[in-house]
């Protein structure tokens, strides 16, 4: 054994991260996202018997689907954590993602009756669904601007189950024709085929909130050492909270509306990244998104392939992110949270 | 010593957190380029207050606060970041970060949007660990150090701002009596050899005494007294600022004289 600050050179102050390791873990995690969409995309037609284009063009856009889906929330979970500094905290247990369901339910509603196309209601109700859970979340944990992180887990709690009554409420009111699809995409089921325009609006927006969280990367760090020292240091706490709900808000109503509301994922992920690749959220909100569309994309694969060759039938990938993620959840709570709290 | 002109100015400053209940009622308070200063006083007397106003988190309801000859209240927050700095109570990181990379996010006002810290960068953060002797350990986070290597750290991440002003809060209440004294002397070369205008809530008036170049004393959200060790280590002064009667002791050494509750204060007299 040698002691760590005796004579290794060691003591001296080095940058952790530059662009370019920053650039080659980008192109090494997006090289393996490709790749590994790939092989799904090919075990989801390897057993059927007629290939045609049309299969697997499907079969690449589910998985181009899956994987901006869990991008998003994983990227969404991570900001969360940061600017919050709650290990718990995702935009599913705060309920932004049962909101944004609310909102895709009326947006479907809408759709039918005022005949507009799904691409553009879905996405933009689904959004102000998010931003009313984002809204309601932080106003009842807040106390003079700060935020408790117990309260902020309960008050995901409240906003999750009143979310929920209205989900149900609604279910009432709908062509019971419709009743079965909508039970699957509340359990968090990717489609069979995704519309091109849905698609491509819903991607941008996961892009364009991307872009702003990799822009206040940085500044995530900084609030790890405290509201007043990051404010002292150049941080503006009240627009990073405005800027980080917004982005959180519009990539999880873009994902609920491609995919339902997907639970844990945003979780599981940015922690075993964390665990990986170190605390920087720089580094992190590069990795974690890519991640979590591997994720994604390997477990729905899963749910594909697997359910139905175990004659299951094909099970919501939602349901196998909440069975993993409960216990998950549970062993944060146990071992992390304990720490973390104030 | 080489005292230059204020940089930092307090007006007649007033602060209510809730309506008719003033915190601070009026105060002015200047810090300067070679001078450490202590704010001292019992809990509750504003100090702490007084302090995120000066920090330009809390904005006075009257009273003016000017730095380097402008208005607090038009700094943008970066630009704020490489004048003003600050230390709080207790070091802590929610995230398992190195010490060297937490003083590295002082440089956050001066780098770009992503905080890449470039050589010249390296070269401050390097100096600062240097200053407060915390180079040895840069590669451990603050849960593998202890409470005064932890704070020493916090100092050194105050420090890479480069800042003109550095204002701390209490820094040294969970510190044992070494580290306390040694918190201070830093803070006094800070102040001196920097040299940058230093400001410290304290709750430790010996300490203080013994190194400050200006105490301040509140109580009740107003100055009492502001003056050298001097000037303001004083019976009176000090009985109607705590509240409590003192004693001053005169120490073997023959600087100030060291301040103590009397034993038997008239309103809790053992028996």
């Amino acid at each position: 054994m040698t002691a760590p600050d005796a004579k290794t050179g060691r003591d001296d102050v080095r940058a952790s991260l530059s662009l370019g390791r920053l650039i080659l873990w980008a192109a090494a995690l997006l090289a393996a996202a490709v790749v590994v969409g790939g092989a799904c995309t090919l075990v989801g037609v390897i057993r059927l018997s007629d290939l045609t284009r049309q299969i697997w063009a499907t079969r690449a856009t589910q998985m181009l689907t899956a994987g901006i889906v869990g991008a998003s929330l994983a990227a969404g979970g991570l900001a969360l954590q940061g600017l919050m500094r709650n290990p718990l905290a995702e935009p599913y247990i705060l309920g932004i993602s049962s909101g944004a369901g609310v909102g895709v339910m009326m947006g479907l509603a809408a759709a039918a009756r005022l005949s507009l196309p799904a691409w553009a209601s879905t996405p933009v109700l689904a959004f102000l669904g998010a931003m009313a859970s984002c809204l309601a979340v932080y106003l009842v944990a807040q106390r003079r601007g700060r935020l408790d992180p117990y309260s902020l887990i309960l008050s995901g709690v409240i906003v999750n189950v009143f979310n929920g009554a209205i989900m149900l409420a609604g279910n009432l009111y709908i062509d019971p024709h419709r009743i079965a699809d909508l039970t699957y995409w509340a359990m968090g089921q990717l489609p069979d085929s995704t519309p091109t325009a849905l698609l491509a609006v819903c991607g941008s927006c996961i892009v364009a909130g991307w872009a702003v969280l990799m822009a206040n990367s940085a500044a995530y760090n900084v609030l790890g050492l405290g509201d007043d020292v990051a404010a002292s240091s150049g941080v503006s706490v009240n627009r990073l909270r405005l800027a980080t709900f917004g982005a959180v808000g519009v990539m999880t109503a873009a994902a609920v509306a491609l995919a339902g509301p997907i639970g844990f994922l945003g979780l599981i992920v940015p922690h075993v990244c964390r665990m990986t690749f170190g605390p920087d959220h720089r580094l992190g909100m590069i990795v974690t998104p890519l991640a979590g569309a591997i994720f994604l994309m390997i477990a729905e694969t899963l749910c594909r392939s697997l359910g139905s060759a175990m004659g299951l039938g094909r099970v919501p990938v939602g349901i196998l992110t909440a069975l993993a993620g409960g216990p998950f959840f549970i062993f944060l709570l146990r071992t992390r949270f304990r720490g973390a709290a104030a | 010593m080489n005292e230059q002109a204020d940089i930092l100015r307090a007006t007649d400053i007033a602060f209510a957190y809730r309506p008719g209940e003033p915190v601070l009622r009026g105060v002015s308070i200047s810090a300067a380029p070679g001078r450490f200063t202590c704010l001292l006083g019992p809990n509750g007397s504003g100090k702490t207050t007084l302090l995120r106003c000066l920090l330009g988190q809390l904005a006075p309801s009257s009273g003016t606060i000017e730095l380097g000859g402008r208005a607090l209240r038009n700094y943008r927050p970066r630009e704020l970041a490489r004048v003003l700095a600050y230390v709080p109570q207790q070091p802590a990181s929610s995230l398992a970060f190195s010490a060297g990379e937490i003083v590295l996010m002082g440089r956050y006002a001066h780098t770009g949007p992503l905080g890449l810290a470039g050589p010249g960068d390296l070269a401050v953060a390097r100096e600062a660990m240097k200053m407060t002797d915390t180079l040895g350990f840069a590669d451990r986070t603050l849960d593998e150090l202890s409470g005064g290597e932890a704070q020493r750290v916090m100092i050194a991440r105050a420090l890479a701002q480069q800042p003109a002003v550095i204002l701390l809060d209490e820094p040294t209440s969970h510190l044992d009596i070494r580290h306390q004294l040694n918190i201070y002397r830093m803070m006094r070369r800070l102040a001196h050899d920097w040299p940058m205008a230093v400001v410290c809530v304290s709750h430790d008036v010996n300490v203080a005494a013994r190194l400050a170049d200006e105490l301040v004393l509140m109580r009740a959200g107003l100055v009492v007294a502001a003056g050298t060790p001097a000037q303001t280590i004083r019976q009176d002064l000090l009985s109607h600022t705590y509240d409590v009667p003192v004693d001053l002791i005169a120490t073997p050494d023959g600087g100030a004289p060291m301040v103590r509750a009397k034993w038997a204060a008239p309103e809790e007299k053992p028996q």
